[in-house]
């Protein structure tokens, strides 16, 4: 049986969330927190006496706790629950930190959640657009060496992101995308499906941002939450009710004017002491986003506002592509989830552009009259995994199979193959 | 994670979510393969949202083992017994699967009870839920049900000490494509032969040890009921009627002997899925232990690098700023260049 017959394994690992499943389907199998418990117990035993009982002992109770960890939402869990496991996140801001963790993770996903065989599989892993060419090859590494499989792929997250508004009707493969996951914002301008690298922006503000906010909110008014669960709170919160206003002042006004419609509550039970609680949830519903907009108002060291950094990038793009990219501004990663997200970031982009073409047109003199630029924000109900779904439509056409890097490939020459990645032609 | 589980995670959390949401229509139209090649499909219509079929697709069998009508042995039988009003078999299977089940979640067992909980006690709610949860789990399993089938009927018959009537004396079971397993039964004990194959030259090297370990660690004092295992390069004296084709294996031969006392009662299901999926089992575990190897290197060539830079000559690194950090100072790429040169 050939491994291309089969559907491929799509996984697109976040900082938050990691989305895994097969191509051809329209929804992720699993959707987990990017979490590792390993049981660390035996690392503390007493190394103090040196007879040999006690050495294979303690060898052997490092061979079983080899398997004795727990991912995602299970992980989360057992860390909560006993002291024996310590929690590790292996993604940091978009990259991986601990690869040992994320070998872990990955054995799990495989065997544990998908249960395939990876031999069986070709498989589509996503990157951040500024992942490190030595992490693209230590990617590679680990999943030919350790799982076999017959052939890889290692796409660029934004491109997929692109590759998932690619069904309806338009095949278009300009744009820009705005990627707001947990623990990473990048603004890509993609062109004819290749990455601009040059032009890319990156924010220091993501969803992790956004959760911190609440959670600073909300201690600062003194709710009362358990400082222990006072994160995982803010972060359901976030989830839950957080919207994008039009006005800040505006929604101030309405929120004091009828705060039984606008307030809600968070109930919950105390971890350690059991005993249930509950909170008021009011101006954090939309001062969470707001962050995006005018992030003065969290932090002092990064002022511009998203839809500003949008429209540097796409003014430092090649400006026979500008026109393309202000017409397709694709949203995607989870922290674009918030009501009129898109909403307001195509009238805050809109504003920009129209002041530009106005001062233009005035110092010109009124002589010349530009045509107007459109400006559009996309969003699709399926922003959350539009990463994942570009993926799976991506690795469900035919060519996706002649695009992989294949096992043989990489015996003949190595990691190597995974250092370059078609859609960056020479940038790297 | 040490042994697999019998029911697939996926598809019970698609029943549970089913069942859940049981008067939202969704569409739903999912296709999944697992190990041994296994594939899924499940259909949602949102004209009839009490209806999922599910598609079930097995190995191919090789010519040794048969299917009677696309069926190991004895399946219809055992999924009617497993899972009664519930699941209504199509035939024919929908195209390119083994078998098609059409589920009725309306059928699932009594939901009434949450109108009775006002006066029964707590308890037996609870033991209504768990009936349910229970049958889910039990179809979600349904590879278990389906592909275990012929070994749970001669499993039963030594449970009672009789030999299955009319079947060879070696019997030929399929779990991988185009591969097969052996049972020799007896009255008294039922012989399992494991032909081991894999494809990596690594994997060999590591499953033969595997293997090897894994008899050793039988013969410890706390296993001594566990069944008898043996592992051997070439094959046992019992499957010498055995095609010669089937018998190729690169990493020998497992076989263990199971007693009735393994497949009393309830130990009976785990004793079928055990033996059925013994070779994901060992090829799972050969890949964890891949993965540990690596990870010690890991550490073992940082430990190493460590050390060679506390030996350097000249503290004219130390010199640079932060700054002028580029992507090749990246610890593990250094470790590996400076471990192949």
């Amino acid at each position: 049986m050939d491994p291309t017959s089969r559907p491929a394994v799509v996984i697109d690992y976040g900082t938050g969330y990691t989305k895994m499943g097969f191509a051809g389907n329209v929804e992720p199998c699993f959707i987990l927190p990017t979490a590792v418990a390993v049981n660390e117990s035996f690392l503390n035993q007493s190394r103090t006496s040196s007879s040999k009982a006690n050495w294979q002992a303690q060898h052997s109770a490092g061979v079983m706790a080899d398997l004795d960890f727990f991912i995602g939402e299970e992980a989360l869990a057992k860390s909560r629950s006993s002291n024996t496991y310590s929690l590790s996140y292996p993604i940091k801001h978009g990259q991986v930190d601990n690869w040992d963790a994320m070998e872990r993770y990955w054995q799990q996903c495989i065997f544990n959640y998908l249960r395939c065989d990876p031999e069986d599989h070709y498989f589509l892993l996503t990157e951040s657009p500024l992942t490190a060419p030595e992490s693209r090859e230590y990617t590679g590494e680990i999943m030919f060496e350790t799982f076999n499989v017959p052939g890889l792929y290692i796409a660029v997250n934004s491109v997929l992101a692109l590759a998932a508004g690619y069904t309806t009707s338009k095949c278009e493969m300009t744009g820009v995308v705005v990627d707001v996951g947990d623990g990473a914002a990048h603004v890509v301008p993609v062109a004819d499906g290749y990455v601009i690298g040059s032009s890319i922006k990156s924010i220091p503000i993501a969803g992790k941002d956004v959760t911190l906010f609440i959670q600073q909110l909300m201690r600062e008014r003194g709710e009362n939450v358990p400082p222990e669960d006072s994160f995982e709170v803010a972060r359901k919160v976030k989830e839950t009710h957080c919207y994008t206003c039009s006005d800040i002042v505006k929604e101030f006004n309405k929120h004091d004017k009828e705060p039984a419609r606008y307030i809600k509550h968070w109930r919950g039970i105390k971890p350690k002491t059991g005993a249930p609680y509950s909170c008021d949830i009011g101006y954090e519903r939309f001062l969470g986003p707001e962050v995006f907009f005018n992030p003065e108002i969290y932090s002092s060291d990064f002022t511009t506002p998203l839809p500003a950094v949008i429209d540097k990038c796409i003014q430092s793009a090649p400006i026979d592509t500008r026109r393309a990219l202000y017409k397709n501004i694709v949203l995607s990663g989870g922290s674009t989830m918030f009501k009129d997200f898109g909403r307001r970031l195509q009238r805050d982009l809109k504003k920009i552009v129209d002041t530009r073409v106005l001062t233009s047109e005035a110092r010109l003199g009124g002589k010349i009259k530009s045509q107007p630029v459109e400006v559009n924000v996309v969003s699709h109900p399926i922003q959350r995994f539009a990463v994942w779904f570009g993926g799976s439509v991506l690795a469900s056409t035919p060519e996706f199979f002649a695009a992989c890097h294949t096992k043989a490939e990489y015996e003949e020459y190595g990691a190597s193959i995974c250092r370059t990645n078609p859609v960056f032609k020479g940038m790297y | 994670m040490i042994l697999l589980q019998s029911q697939s995670r996926f598809l019970l959390q698609t029943l549970l979510n089913r069942v859940q949401n049981l008067e939202k229509a969704v569409e739903l139209d999912y296709h999944w393969v697992e190990f041994n090649d296994v594939r899924y499909h499940i259909l949602v219509s949102t004209k009839n949202p009490n209806v999922l079929l599910l598609s079930v697709s097995l190995p191919t069998p090789p010519p040794e083992a048969v299917f009677m009508g696309g069926l190991p042995g004895g399946a219809i039988e055992a999924i009617k017994a497993a899972y009664g009003v519930v699941v209504h078999i199509l035939d024919p299977p929908r195209d390119g699967f083994n078998l098609t089940l059409k589920l009725n979640l309306a059928k699932l067992p009594p939901d009434e009870v949450s109108s009775m909980l006002r006066r029964i006690h707590f308890p037996t709610l609870l033991i209504h839920v768990w009936i349910r949860y229970a049958l889910l789990v039990k179809i979600a399993s349904v590879r278990e049900v389906v592909l275990g089938a012929p070994l749970r009927v001669v499993l039963k018959h030594l449970a009672s000490r009789t030999v299955v009537p009319d079947v060879d004396r070696v019997l030929a079971l399929v779990h991988r494509p185009k591969e097969s397993f052996f049972l020799v039964s007896q009255p008294d004990k039922v012989t399992v032969v494991f032909p081991m194959r894999f494809k990596d030259s690594i994997d060999t090297a590591f499953a033969t040890s595997f293997l090897q370990e894994f008899v050793e660690a039988r013969r410890a004092a706390g296993l001594n009921n566990a069944p008898p295992c043996l592992w051997s390069p070439t094959p046992p004296l019992e499957l010498n009627e055995a095609p010669a084709e089937a018998l190729s294996a690169n990493a020998g031969f497992v076989s263990f002997v199971i007693f009735p006392r393994h497949v009393e009662g309830k130990k009976l299901d785990r004793t079928v899925w055990n033996l059925s999926t013994f070779h994901a089992y060992v090829s799972y575990h050969v890949k964890c232990s891949e993965g540990f190897m690596h990870t010690r290197m890991r550490r073992r060539v940082e430990s190493l690098i460590q050390a060679l830079d506390r030996a350097k000559p000249g503290g004219e690194d130390k010199k640079k700023s932060p700054n002028s950090r580029s992507f090749k100072r990246l610890s593990l790429s250094d470790a590996r260049a400076n471990s192949i040169s």
